[in-house]
């Protein structure tokens, strides 16, 4: 995985390493972690069960991770999924987290 | 001081982050490790936990709200309630809008926005904080003293503790500076001059303090301590001193004496640690020969044997452990000289420690106002003795007693003495009062109107151990007093020093122009004793006729 491949899958890596005082080093180690499926697993476990709050929490944890490293195009779904959790809706969520699947694989494909 | 928060800024602060998710916490961490000891905590109760382990000392806590097992909000709660770490500021981190405004209201110190600013805004929104809640806390403990411009003693006393913090693994010494007899400065000087030396005093320990780290306040008065990594500090913070004053104080590498109490034992507590230095300080106290003293056994050992006194006093005198001796005065105006009076002078014959000398207890009970006790009872043994004598022997020897600097500031003295040679069947005329010449510099004006009230009811002052304190030739005109008793230092050196004759010359004419008796001390040879007859001098006292000696063999000299 290179900066410029997690440039062109549309992540903000200039942003994401000036977080890490310009460590790009750090920065690439942390993106691999901001991956790692067990969060995205729970949070389709719990929008399935329908209980919102602890998705909403996950969401939103995920979210903040996300929004930290600049991996802008799955932090924007999340940020989608979160502000819908947030006000509760029971709507269906199948293709937004389809959509995150997929984008979250693009991802995960240059590891 | 700034010197001192400097150098204490260069230290690591401590932050906590309380972040569930490990990338934000090592986010932070990255961010802050070169300028901070960064602690981490991935729960509230973990942070809890963590905050109580460290006995509070961290400078700030990055809160993360929405986490499991305890959220932030709920650990804020807990954290504001507490009595020893609630003061610790807090910031939040946080991405909701609702929940600053939230958390603001809870009283978090700030919030920083997720996704982070980049690090050099977290870095001075961090900074701001600490500094903030720190120089919040500094101003309620403080105050700097006015006069010198160093620390209080309160906010000494506050700071030592940062300084233990941040120095905790460096051995301190703690060190009290002191001048001598400060008190006749200011009654000789002016107030408006004692200041100024305070001031110099003040300077001189800044300037000591520029190479040294540490800090210092002026306790109270002229006492000032000194708070520093240990180190050989003592000779040269004492020519910092000295030189600071040389401008205004001639005698000034005389002046200061400074008690070190090295190495101080972490378990005391700041207090006796304080205690300690000034205790060594104190033990040099008007020896014009000794600059630093040290905190160590023989001090132990003296402050032991002293409280022991102190202890002992009541029974001793219910026990009649102290015995009145008295000393002869002559009166060598005639061809022979003749018994004209005697000084009555105490002993304290200890049933554990043997005789001991007045010269170590009297000091001792002077200091802590012990000393009325003895007075009254020599006052007693005295009067009583005079009857004595007048009903073995068919005469009257008058008898001195010393009346100490806190006898005079008894309202009751004069109808207490009166009680006392009524009691004793005699006159007052024949019972005099010795009183201090220190004793005068002190508290001028209440001083003369006690001494008018004794002199009314009939008793004879005899201003003692002149020339020992400051008087000016002014005071002398203006004090009540019937007989001038010559200290023994210029006795001493009169058939030896022509400076010492022609001065003890020049006092017998003032004496004679203020028409008041002389009695010259510590006499112990003819030579001067018959100078003294030549030059005028009224009565001696001294080892020439005798030492001070019991009641009975007194005898001898009626």
């Amino acid at each position: 995985m290179t900066v410029d491949e997690l440039k062109k899958l549309g992540a903000d890596t200039e942003e994401g390493i000036k977080r890490c005082a310009g460590n790009e080093a750090f920065y690439m180690k942390l993106v691999p972690m901001a991956l790692d499926e067990s969060k995205y697993s729970d949070l389709k476990k719990q929008i399935g069960e329908k209980d919102f709050n602890a998705a909403f929490e996950t969401a939103h944890a995920l979210k903040g991770v996300l929004a930290n490293l600049s991996l802008t195009p799955l932090c924007d779904i999340i940020c989608e999924i979160t502000e819908l959790l947030r006000a509760k809706q029971d709507t269906d969520y199948a293709p937004l987290l389809e959509k995150l699947d997929k984008v979250r694989g693009d991802f995960t494909a240059i590891l | 001081m700034s010197d001192f928060v400097k150098k204490r800024l260069n230290k690591k602060r401590r932050v906590l982050i309380v972040d569930d998710e490990e990338i934000n916490r090592l986010l932070l961490q990255n961010i802050l490790a070169q300028d901070y000891d960064v602690m981490l905590a991935s729960n509230g109760e973990e942070a809890l936990e963590i905050i109580h382990r460290e006995n509070g000392k961290i400078s700030l806590i990055l809160l993360d709200l929405m986490m499991p097992v305890m959220d932030g909000f709920d650990f804020f709660e807990i954290l504001k309630k507490d009595p020893d770490y609630g003061k610790i500021p807090v910031i939040v981190l946080t991405s909701d809008k609702e929940a600053e405004v939230k958390s603001l209201n809870l009283g978090v110190a700030d919030f920083i926005p997720k996704p982070y600013d980049v690090p050099e805004v977290i870095l001075v929104r961090i900074a701001r904080t600490i500094q903030l809640f720190e120089d919040k806390n500094i101003i309620k403990a403080t105050q700097f003293d006015d006069r010198t411009g160093l620390f209080n003693s309160e906010y000494f006393y506050e700071y030592s503790t940062f300084f233990d913090e941040f120095n905790a693994n460096d051995s301190k010494d703690v060190i009290a500076v002191n001048v001598n007899r400060f008190h006749v400065i200011n009654a000789m000087e002016g107030r408006a001059f004692g200041d100024q030396v305070l001031s110099c005093i003040a300077k001189g320990i800044k300037a000591y303090l520029e190479h040294a780290e540490g800090l210092a306040c002026r306790h109270h008065a002229d006492l000032f301590y000194l708070y520093l990594k240990s180190g050989d500090h003592e000779q040269a913070l004492y020519e910092s001193i000295v030189s600071a004053l040389s401008g205004i104080l001639e005698d000034a590498a005389g002046r200061i004496r400074i008690g070190v109490y090295k190495n101080a034992d972490d378990s005391l507590e700041f207090g006796k640690k304080m205690d300690y230095a000034l205790l060594a300080c104190n033990s040099i106290n008007g020896d014009y020969n000794r600059q630093i003293a040290y905190y160590d056994e023989t001090i132990i050992k003296k402050e032991q044997y002293e409280e022991k006194l102190i202890h002992d006093l009541d029974r001793a005198l219910e026990q009649h452990q102290f015995v009145v001796y008295f000393q002869p005065k002559y009166e060598i105006l005639g061809e022979e000289p003749t018994l004209c009076s005697a000084e009555a002078l105490i002993r304290w014959n200890h049933p554990e420690l043997g005789m001991i000398s007045p010269g170590v207890f009297i000091p001792l009970f002077e200091n802590n106002g012990l000393i009325s006790k003895v007075d009254r009872y020599v006052w007693k043994v005295a009067a009583l003795q005079v009857a004595r004598w007048r009903d073995t022997f068919g005469k009257i020897i008058p008898v001195s007693v010393n009346v100490s600097r806190v006898d005079m500031l008894s309202r009751g003295l004069t109808e207490e003495m009166k009680g006392i040679v009524k009691d004793a069947g005699i006159d007052a005329d024949v019972f005099h009062l010795e009183v201090t010449e220190s004793a005068y510099t002190d508290s001028q004006s209440d001083l003369i109107e006690r001494v008018a009230g004794l002199r009314d009811a009939g008793f004879a002052i005899e201003m003692d151990d002149f020339g020992t304190g400051y008087s000016s030739l002014n005071m002398l005109t203006s004090l009540p007093f019937d007989i001038l008793k010559l200290d023994m230092v210029f006795v001493r050196k009169i058939h030896t020093d022509e400076k010492a004759l022609r001065l003890v010359g020049f006092i017998l004419d003032i004496a004679k122009f203020l028409n008041v008796k002389v009695i010259a001390e510590g006499v112990e040879n003819k030579e001067q004793y018959e100078l003294l007859k030549s030059l005028g001098c009224d009565a001696i006292q001294g080892y020439y006729f005798s030492k001070p000696v019991p009641a009975e063999e007194f005898a001898k000299f009626i």
